[in-house]
This record gives structure tokens, C-alpha cells and sequence, in this order.
């Protein structure tokens, strides 16, 4: 372990948690993150990719589609790991680069069921929900701001941001959360 | 207060309110505008121009003469509409535009000086002499002819917006809103249904015709529990759909708090952005006036609105002496007999069409016309012209009804033209209007309520089916289905004015005088006369001014023109447009790594595009900023400095074919660039100029990382990424930004190695090991993964240490620690500057996109071997002959200033264009020279070290001399970066 002590991307020791009614926000460094491209002429990773638009759990890691032969992938917990040494051995011959500090993670859950995580989505992100049930991922800006939506489930949103304007992603998300608590 | 019986008020609770400091009462369901009739408030401001007293015209948001300022403070609002705002108690509100008290307005005298007030008087006025326009004209105009005043507050209340999607969008919650609404969520189809009042129900709710023989409130209650009840249905009251955009997007304001007395903690209005597949615009209609000789006063007032006041809120039209009044169709009777229902005396009825019938107890006059009014405050009385002569009414209001527009807004934003339909003499939506945008009801000419409730479902049914989806069979309720039997009669002629669009009081005889100024497009027409401008866009003035147009040319109403509108419907405020934040949150900033460390080290920030970067460290003592950077410059010169790069763009590039792709990418060549080294590259655009400049890391053999400026990091990824897919897609190659994922701080200065050795993990930094334009992975201070690449900005010798992001707060703060010894010093971009300046860097102000490699001394980077963006562009004959070039200033007396911006001149040339020899691009005091600096472009620059040159500084009048020396100002062999 190195002697330096991180950081988490809204700047302090421990990540940074709200609750605003039924919706909890919370920071969530301890996700690791690369990025995964398939080169051309290289066989399919025995992975289950996810198609467009959507995000798709196996074997330990999360993929979220983001463009033709392209997946962002989720570590759970590998965040202090070399995501990119792991994932290499699992999908020999692709791209994969280190994502985990270029994003910040902010998981929304409800206490209370879909309702609140819809009333929050309809005013953060141009998302038609209609179409957007759990296993849906797409990119959204949100507040001018370039994110990943994922819906993790009915009560469960994961979203993320650019690691270096996490201060003002959390405001937007944080704003709208206490905003739908003031109007009950 | 005076109420009629019935109504939709709620008189079990009274509330309090104050118009110009009076208080008064009225009801829960009551508008201000509904409130003060009650009360028996006619006079509520004064015209936009002439100052003439005026009262409520209308019952919805088309009002073109009550405006006030409602609340106070910073929450003042002008031109609110005093029919849309919902009373609650404690509002306060007060009248616009006027010197003095309402009753008794100083600049009334406007009205008496009227004759010089015609149209086009102020372009044919004020035009000399031209100095008076901006210091006593356009001030003395401004406050004698406008509307309210804004507070100058900042907004105290919060926006915010949303976004919606739906199958059908219906707007207006009137008879054909609700029964298309119904139609389409039994359907199941997801619906928002939207109306700007806040009930359901639209004229219905002004209406006393029965539906199925009950109240149509018992109907329209059971459609919305319907309604609430279908959880694919979703209800926005409050709601104005403004504008139509493409794609199926419409905009929309929902007052959240305007009818409370403040917000509390939620939104004021938030902005709703609904992608709704189709759209049924069931929009109503407006009822239009017929002008007549001072037909302004008052007391005068729609005859639709004066029906809904009494049936909807059981107020008079603030008057307890008779009413009349005056129609070209059967609306107007009507109207008679709902306030004679309501106990209001009706004078008479007076109809300009000849042959019409009374149809109940009043005084018909036919075939007549109002030719006059009196009352300086409020209507007293009337004088009819009849075909048996003239007679004075006393009346203390009058209704007029000249038939019904529909509201073909919102089919007209993207520039549908409406079609004039001679049968109900009016424009109806046309075709070429929005894609999926279906009129139904009164806004599509259907004006009764059967055929409204009819076209209402048919329309559903249209677009359900376009949907794939099939209509339910829907039972409508029996309904009336009178017709109006409109009259073409348009205005009564007369030598008196007879007001045409009351907000911007323009008058008959404007039109004619436009007409006679040859201003006959109605396109000039509106911008001559300014009809149809202001808050309420003509909704009851455009159609009748067409009209009048259309007499006084001897076309019909169609050959005359159209009256086509563009969003917003209705005023929508500044606050919620831009919605979101203010301050400091108004738009994203961006951090970097070692931003809190800063902030606690005396940083003093600076944007740089989205980016807060620590523009200089300011120590104890420091009193100037130039202490503090001349202090940062010399620490990296003499011992070891320290700046956050981070914000430096980072372009992860992979893949089979990744150094064919670079090699094309950057002018000079790639392809020869080894593992473990890194090279300074420069990319062109298209047309051969200088685009960005960064480095370019050959990590593996197929593993790159592209570096950018700060300024470019998005526009070079982007372009790079078009090159990928849509230049060349037949290569292997994945690119990724590694922008923030990587801390980078340089290390810089004579003593970097030293600080570095006691970081790394037992690296080899030595010169033969790791030399000059080296890069490698490593670990530092015990297992961290790090990248450190051997390049110098500052000329000195120079690293650039990059960790995962969430490790450069901590590694910032090793460093100054293990550095102390050193002379460590963080540096900003103020001193990362003038370094560079001293070094002779190209950098955002040399790269502005107008100057080339040659010009700024890299023309041999350019490669002639290879193909590359913008390499053959850059040989043309133009940018080849292009004789400027990259040079150093100093002055010659050395205390002068290297203003940056200048421009240069040979000494005893005259100042100007034709002399000109190029100009100075960056400046800054040089610690190291021990005067100001400069870099320049110089007309054959090359050729011109030592001359003395003339810096002219003509926006200050200012002239600096100064040498023409060699853009390195330090080191320029570039011993030290290789040390």
C-alpha cells in the first residue's frame, strides 16, 4: 500500500452521503472502473455484452454499453486495484483503460419505490422512462454535464460523472433531490 | 363586496388583498381581476401611450389592459396579467405606468397632446439633433410610454425544469381537451393533459349551459377522477404550453407557486420540456372586440369575459347601474341572458346586424351601432346610433362581442399559416403547421360545446390511430350546439379614435395613417404601428386590425394577409428560462486534483473555460501579485516548483493501427517515435493553420497517450474521434480521455530530479537512464502506480509526475514536504506563464487558429514525407509566403511595459494599416530578464534581430520602443531541460 492517503472526488476522506425524504445520495469511491474496446479482428470476449442502451452484470463485473464494441465496466470494490491488470486477464487482446479517478459515482436509492427515483429522473435527465426500466443505462447530459444514467432498479439509480466537476454534478443532484422533498 | 349567487368561489373562506394600498376581500377561486370586479374596481391602469384610464378587458391571458405589479420587493413582478394571477391572501398589488395616483396621472396630458402622438411620430421627431436621442429622448419616451417597472432585485425564488414524454400531449383542458384527454388514457396511452388555468374545464366553467341536462362541473369533476385515476394520465395545471419546437417538443411554464404568497422551499414556476409523439392543440378561442369611438373606458369589456365573471365567479362587471351590450352575433345575446339570470339589469342589447330577434326579456336596438362613450374614469354612459337616430344609455359597463378567434397560436410556430374561414369568419390553423400537432374544438373553428366535445375525440381518435392504438367507444354528454351567425362587421366608422389593440394603444386611425405611409404588409403594418407587440401579442387586436387594413385597401381579409405567431404564447420570465442556478453554481466548474490543497495554501483561483486553476500562491507579506509570481517564477528557475497540469487534456490511444492513425493525426512524424519516449507534436486544421500543440507518450507498441492544451481538450478529442470513425474507419484504433482519471503535477526547475529521487521506488532517473523526452510507468512513496514522462514547459529541467486523481491532493502535499529542503514552491498559471514566455512557448495566444507552424517557428515540423491533417494546405501559397514570424521584444528603455495586443511598426512609419508589421501576442514582466517581454509576430522577423521597433498602443494612446531580440529568452541552446 502507498503511503499517501486518497481522496474522495468531493474532496474529502470519506464520501459524502444525503437523504432527502425517501432518496439517499451517496458518493461511492470504492467502485473501480475501465474502459473496454474490442480491437478489430479479435474474437468475442466470453463476457455477455450488453447491447445499446443497456448495462448487464457477470461474472463479478458491471458493463455499460457506451458505443459500438465499446463498455464501460464496473468493479464493485476494486477501486484502489489496477482495474486495467484484471480485466485484462478476463478479455485478452482489447483496449482497456483505467477509468476509476476520471468518473465519480453517485448512487440514488428510494426507501419508498419507483415513484421518488422517477419524480428525480424527470427533472435531472431527457430520459423517457417509459423506456428506461432497470437494466437501462444510457448517456445523459445532466446540468450541462456529461453522464452515464444507469437504472440499477425499480428504487435504484447509479450515475456517472466527470470525477473533476463532481462538486457541481453532486449540487445539481443534490438540489433537485431536496427540491422534491420541500414540494411533499 | 358585491357577488352574484352561484359561482365557482369559495365563500365559506375570505382573504385578504391590496390594490394601490387598498384593502379588499374576495374568495378562494378568485382571480385579482375577478376579486377587484367584485369589489367594484373598474380603473385598474393606465395605457401604454396615451395614458388613458383603463379596466379589465378579458377573463383569461389574453388581457391587453390589466397589468400590474403584483407583490413586493424583490419579488415585485410588472405586467402580470390581473386575470391570471390567483388570489391569495396577502396579496398586494398595484397599478403601472402612471405619475401621481391612479385617478389622477400627470401624464394624462399625453391623451391631450394625442393629435401628435400618431403613429411613426417618434421616427419622424426625435432625429435631430442626434446627441439628445441617448441622454434626453429615449429616457423622457421610456418613462412616459411603458409598462412596469422592474425591482432591480436579484430573483429571491428558485427554477427549476423537467423533461417529459408522452404518447399525446393534449393542450387546454377545455370540452375538446377533456373529452380527447378521456379518449386517449382509456386507451392507454400516456397522455399529459395541460391548461394554464388552475381548474379544469376551460369556458366550460364560464358557460351555464347544461351537459346532459346537469352543471357542466359535474361532468368535468367525473372526467377528472377519471382521469386521476388512469395511472397513464398526468394532469398540469397551471401549465402554458409556449411554443412548439421540433421534433415533438413543446415548451411549457407550470406556475408551481404562484398562488402562494411565497415558494416556501420549493420552485417558483419550473420548465417543462415534453416530447410527446402527437399533440391535440385544444386551445379555445378568443373573443374579439369591435372598435368604436372611445371604446377604451372602463367598464368596457369583452361580453364573454363579463359572462364568465358572472357564471364562473359571481361578479358583475364592477358596476351595480345597467349594463349593455353591443354585438354583430348571437354570442352577444348570450351573454345578456346569463347576467340577466344572475339579477344584472341589461340595458339593452344593441346588435349592428339587421333582422335579428330578441331571445328573452330585454331592450333590443338593431341594426345599431355605439358610436360614443363617456366617463373619464369609468364608463357612465353610451350614445347608440339606431336607424331611428341617436340615443344616450346609461350604462356603467359594456359588453362587446364581435365574434370569436380561435387560438391557432401554437399551429403556427413553425410558420403554418392559418386560413381564413369564411363561414365563421375567422382564421382557422392551416396547413404546414407542427408535424403531429392535431387542432381540435374552438381553436379548429368547432366553437359550440357539442362540437367541441366531437372534435375533441375525433382528433384523439387521429392520433391514437396513428399511434397504433384504437379509440374506446366514448359516450359524450348532450350539449348545446348554437352557432353565432357572425356578421362581417368590423369596426364603426367615426372621427373619433376607436382603439384597435388597447395595450399599445394604436386607434383606427394609426392603421389608416399606416396605410397612407404606404406601410401595407401587415408585416410593416405591425412594426409601424406596434400592434400586436407587448405582453399579450395582439390576441384580441391582430385579426380586427387585418380587418381594418383589408377595408382600407378594398381586399378581402386573406388577400390582406395573415397574423402568423411565434412562441412564447404567453409571457414567460427570464428566471425560468434560464432556470437552474445563479452565483456560483450557475454553470458546472471543474476542480482539479489538488484544488482543496490550493484553496489552503493561499491560491488565488482563475477560470480557465470551465476550470478553477491557482493562478498564483500568495505568502505571508505579499502585497501585490507580482510578488508572488515573480517570487514562484525565480523558485523554479533557481531550485524546484510545483504546478497542477491536470487540466492538460489526455487522449488514451490503442489499437493495431494506433501509430498510422497518430502519424496522420500530427504534422510531424510519429511513426518513428520509440517505447518509453515522448515527442512534441503539433496538429494543423484542415486548412493548414496551427491547430493545438501537447505531446504524444508512446507507452507500448500499441499504446499511446496524446496530450492537448487545457483550452483544446475537448475540441482535439472530438476531432480525433471523427477522424476514427468517419476519416479513417478501416483502422484499428480505440481512443479514450484520461483527462481526469490522472493527477499531473510538474516538477520543474534545477532540483526536480532531487525531489523526484526521493518519491520514486527505486527508479533510475539519471540523464543516461531516463533522459531528456522519456516516459515510464512507475511506483512512488510505496506501490503507488504513476506515470512520469521528461518533459519542460519552463525551459528548466522538468518532469511531469501523473497518479490516479484521488492520490494528487496527498502527492502535492509529499512533495512541498520532501521538497522543503529544495526551496519547493507551488506555482500558478500566472508564473506558469511567464516561464514559458521566457522560453519562448507557443501557447493559446500564438494559437489562435489565424497563424501557422512557419509562423511560429515550427515550419520544419511539418512534414513533407508523410500525409497528415492539413499538411498539403499548409504548403499553399498563402500560408507559404506568410513572411511573420515568431519573435522576442524587449524595450529599450527598461522600464517600460510590453503591452500584449500591440501592434508594430517600423520606426518613422505611419500608424496604420498598410504600415502594419504584426503585432504582440503575449507580454509579461520576466523576473529572469529584469524587464517586461514580449512575444510578436514580426514581418520577416528572422531578419530583423536588434532593430528597435515601434509597440503602438493606439486604444491608450500609448508607444512603447522596443528591440527585436530572439524568442528564447532563457537558455536557448536547452542545455538546462537536458541536464
Amino acid at each position: 500500500m502507498p503511503d499517501l492517503s486518497p481522496l474522495c472526488a468531493l474532496g474529502a476522506a470519506t464520501p459524502r452521503r444525503v437523504t432527502h425524504g425517501a432518496l439517499t445520495l451517496t458518493e461511492t469511491p470504492e467502485c473501480g472502473l475501465a474502459s473496454l474496446a474490442l480491437r478489430r479482428d479479435t474474437p468475442p470476449p466470453a463476457l455477455d455484452l450488453p447491447g445499446p442502451g443497456r448495462w448487464q452484470a457477470a461474472d463479478g463485473l458491471t458493463l455499460i454499453w457506451t458505443g459500438p464494441g465499446q463498455w464501460l465496466v464496473e468493479l464493485p470494490g476494486a477501486a484502489e486495484t489496477d482495474v486495467a491488470a484484471t480485466l485484462v486477464k478476463k478479455v485478452p487482446g482489447a483496449s482497456i483503460t483505467e477509468q476509476t479517478d476520471g468518473w465519480v459515482l453517485i448512487e440514488i436509492a428510494s426507501s419508498a419505490g419507483a415513484a421518488p427515483i422517477e419524480r428525480f429522473l424527470e427533472r435531472a435527465a431527457n430520459i423517457d422512462q417509459a423506456r428506461f426500466g432497470p437494466g437501462s443505462a444510457t448517456r445523459s447530459p445532466i446540468e450541462h454535464l456529461g453522464t452515464y444514467v444507469l437504472r440499477r432498479a425499480e428504487d435504484r439509480l447509479g450515475i456517472w460523472g466527470m470525477r473533476s466537476a463532481a462538486e457541481s454534478l453532486w449540487h445539481a443532484l443534490d438540489t433537485i433531490a431536496g427540491r422534491l422533498d420541500s414540494r411533499g | 363586496m358585491n357577488r352574484l349567487s352561484g359561482g365557482m368561489i369559495d365563500r365559506n373562506q375570505t382573504i385578504h388583498f391590496t390594490f394601490n394600498g387598498k384593502r379588499y376581500q374576495g374568495h378562494p377561486g378568485d382571480t385579482l381581476a375577478s376579486a377587484l370586479l367584485a369589489n367594484g374596481v373598474q380603473l385598474v391602469g393606465r395605457s401604454f401611450k396615451y395614458h388613458r384610464p383603463r379596466g379589465i378587458v378579458a377573463a383569461g391571458s389574453e388581457e391587453p389592459n390589466a397589468l400590474v405589479t403584483l407583490r413586493e420587493g424583490a419579488r415585485a413582478e410588472p405586467n402580470t396579467r390581473a386575470t391570471m394571477a390567483e388570489l391569495y391572501d396577502g396579496l398586494v398589488a398595484r397599478s403601472q405606468n402612471h405619475v401621481g395616483p391612479l385617478n389622477f396621472d400627470l401624464l394624462a396630458v399625453n391623451d391631450l397632446l394625442s393629435p401628435f402622438f400618431a403613429a411613426g411620430f417618434y421616427y419622424k421627431t426625435f432625429m435631430w439633433p442626434r446627441a439628445f436621442w441617448e441622454k434626453l429622448y429615449e429616457p423622457a419616451i421610456r418613462r412616459a410610454a411603458g409598462l412596469g417597472e422592474l425591482s432591480e432585485l436579484p430573483d429571491p425564488d428558485a427554477y427549476d425544469r423537467g423533461y417529459l414524454h408522452a404518447d399525446l400531449l393534449v393542450i387546454g383542458a377545455g370540452p375538446a381537451g377533456l373529452a380527447a384527454a378521456l379518449a386517449a388514457g382509456r386507451a392507454g396511452a400516456k397522455v399529459i393533459l395541460a391548461d394554464e388555468d388552475f381548474r379544469l374545464g376551460g369556458r366550460l366553467l364560464a358557460e351555464s349551459d347544461l351537459l346532459d341536462g346537469a352543471p357542466a362541473t359535474e361532468w368535468i369533476e367525473a372526467v377528472k377522477a377519471e382521469l386521476e385515476s388512469l395511472p397513464n394520465v398526468r394532469i398540469l395545471t397551471r401549465t402554458v404550453i409556449f411554443g412548439v419546437y421540433d421534433h415533438g417538443i413543446y415548451g411549457a411554464v407550470e406556475r408551481v407557486s404562484d398562488h402562494l404568497p411565497t415558494p416556501g422551499g420549493a420552485v417558483r414556476q419550473t420548465l417543462w420540456r415534453i416530447v410527446a409523439k402527437r399533440a391535440v392543440l385544444a386551445a379555445g378561442a378568443t373573443e374579439r372586440h369591435i372598435p368604436f369611438a372611445d371604446n377604451d373606458r372602463p367598464g368596457i369589456m369583452l361580453a364573454g369575459a363579463m359572462r364568465a365573471y358572472a357564471n364562473r365567479w359571481a361578479t358583475g362587471p364592477g358596476t351595480s347601474a345597467p349594463v349593455a351590450i353591443f354585438t354583430n352575433n348571437d354570442d352577444g345575446h348570450r351573454t345578456a341572458l346569463d347576467l340577466m339570470a344572475r339579477g344584472v339589469p341589461v340595458a339593452a342589447v344593441i346588435d349592428a346586424r339587421r333582422g335579428v330577434e330578441r331571445q328573452g326579456d330585454y331592450r333590443l336596438l338593431p341594426e345599431a351601432e355605439v358610436v360614443g362613450t363617456q366617463g373619464r374614469l369609468g364608463l357612465h354612459s353610451i350614445t347608440v346610433r339606431t336607424s331611428r337616430g341617436s340615443d344616450t344609455l346609461q350604462v356603467g359597463a359594456l359588453g362587446v362581442a364581435g365574434g370569436w378567434n380561435p387560438n391557432v397560436h401554437l399551429a403556427s410556430h413553425h410558420r403554418g399559416r392559418p386560413v381564413w374561414d369564411e363561414r365563421s369568419l375567422a382564421f382557422v390553423p392551416g396547413q404546414g403547421g407542427p408535424g403531429g400537432l392535431i387542432p381540435a374544438g374552438a381553436c379548429g373553428g368547432k366553437g359550440s360545446t357539442a362540437e367541441a366535445l366531437a372534435d375533441g375525440l375525433r382528433a384523439a381518435t387521429e392520433a391514437l390511430a396513428e399511434l397504433g392504438l384504437t379509440a374506446p367507444a366514448l359516450p359524450l354528454p348532450q350539449a348545446e350546439a348554437r352557432q353565432d351567425n357572425t356578421a362581417p362587421i368590423w369596426h364603426v366608422p367615426g372621427k373619433r379614435r376607436a382603439w384597435v389593440d388597447f395595450q399599445n394603444d394604436v386607434t383606427v386611425k394609426d392603421i389608416a395613417l399606416a396605410h397612407k405611409e404606404n406601410m401595407r404588409p401587415v408585416e410593416h403594418l405591425k412594426r409601424w404601428t406596434t400592434l400586436g407587440m407587448a405582453t399579450d401579442q395582439g390576441k384580441t387586436a391582430n385579426v380586427t386590425a387585418l380587418a381594418v387594413m383589408a377595408e382600407l385597401t378594398g381586399k378581402t381579409i386573406p388577400q390582406t394577409g395573415t397574423t402568423i405567431f411565434r412562441p412564447p404564447y404567453t409571457g414567460v420570465s427570464m428566471g425560468v428560462l434560464g432556470g437552474g442556478d445563479t452565483g456560483a453554481h450557475f454553470r458546472p466548474r471543474r476542480l482539479t486534483p489538488t484544488h482543496h490543497w490550493a484553496k489552503a495554501n493561499g491560491a488565488t483561483f482563475v477560470e480557465v473555460g470551465p476550470w478553477m486553476r491557482a493562478q498564483y500562491f500568495v505568502r505571508p507579506g505579499e502585497t501585490h501579485w507580482r510578488h508572488s509570481v515573480d517570487r514562484e517564477v525565480l523558485a523554479v528557475r533557481a531550485g524546484v516548483g510545483l504546478c497542477d497540469v491536470t487540466t492538460l487534456g489526455k487522449v488514451d490511444v490503442q489499437g493495431a493501427d494506433a501509430t498510422l492513425f497518430l502519424d496522420r493525426l500530427y504534422a510531424n512524424a510519429m511513426a518513428s517515435l520509440k517505447v518509453g519516449m515522448v515527442r512534441y507534436g503539433l496538429m494543423l486544421r484542415e486548412d493548414g493553420s496551427a491547430y493545438d500543440d501537447g505531446t504524444c507518450a508512446r507507452l507500448a507498441e500499441d499504446h499511446y497517450v496524446v496530450t492537448t492544451t487545457t483550452a483544446n481538450a475537448g475540441p482535439v478529442y472530438r476531432n480525433m474521434e471523427f477522424a476514427r470513425q468517419c476519416l479513417w474507419p478501416e483502422l484499428d484504433v480505440q481512443l479514450i480521455s484520461t483527462t481526469d482519471a490522472w493527477a499531473q503535477i510538474a516538477v520543474a526547475g534545477p532540483k526536480s530530479r532531487e525531489l523526484l529521487s526521493r518519491l520514486v521506488d527505486g527508479f533510475d532517473l539519471s540523464n543516461e537512464a531516463f533522459p531528456f523526452m522519456a516516459c515510464a510507468p512507475l511506483t512512488i512513496c510505496g506501490g503507488l502506480r504513476a506515470r512520469l514522462f521528461r518533459i519542460s514547459f519552463s525551459g528548466e529541467l522538468a518532469y511531469e509526475l501523473a497518479v490516479p486523481a484521488r492520490y494528487g491532493h496527498a502527492l502535492m502535499a509529499r512533495l512541498m514536504e520532501a521538497g522543503a529542503d529544495l526551496g519547493a514552491t507551488p506555482y500558478g498559471t500566472e508564473a506558469l506563464g511567464v516561464l514559458r514566455i521566457e522560453k519562448g512557448h507557443a501557447a493559446g495566444a500564438e494559437l489562435n487558429g489565424q497563424t501557422t507552424g512557419q509562423m511560429i517557428g515550427l515550419g520544419k515540423m511539418v512534414s513533407s514525407k508523410k500525409d497528415a491533417i492539413g499538411n498539403i494546405m499548409s504548403r499553399r501559397e498563402g500560408l507559404a509566403a506568410e513572411k511573420r514570424l515568431l519573435v522576442g521584444l524587449q524595450p529599450v528603455n527598461a522600464t517600460d511595459t510590453v503591452v500584449p495586443g500591440s501592434h508594430l511598426f517600423a520606426q518613422g512609419a505611419p500608424r496604420d494599416l498598410a504600415h502594419d508589421q504584426g503585432w504582440i501576442t503575449s507580454a509579461a514582466y520576466s523576473p529572469h530578464v529584469g524587464s517586461s517581454i514580449g512575444l510578436a509576430f514580426l514581418e520577416d522577423g528572422a531578419n530583423r534581430m536588434g532593430e528597435v521597433i515601434a509597440a503602438a498602443n493606439p486604444l491608450q494612446g500609448s508607444e512603447v520602443a522596443v528591440r527585436v531580440v530572439p524568442s528564447h529568452f532563457v537558455d536557448p541552446e536547452g542545455g538546462r531541460l537536458r541536464a
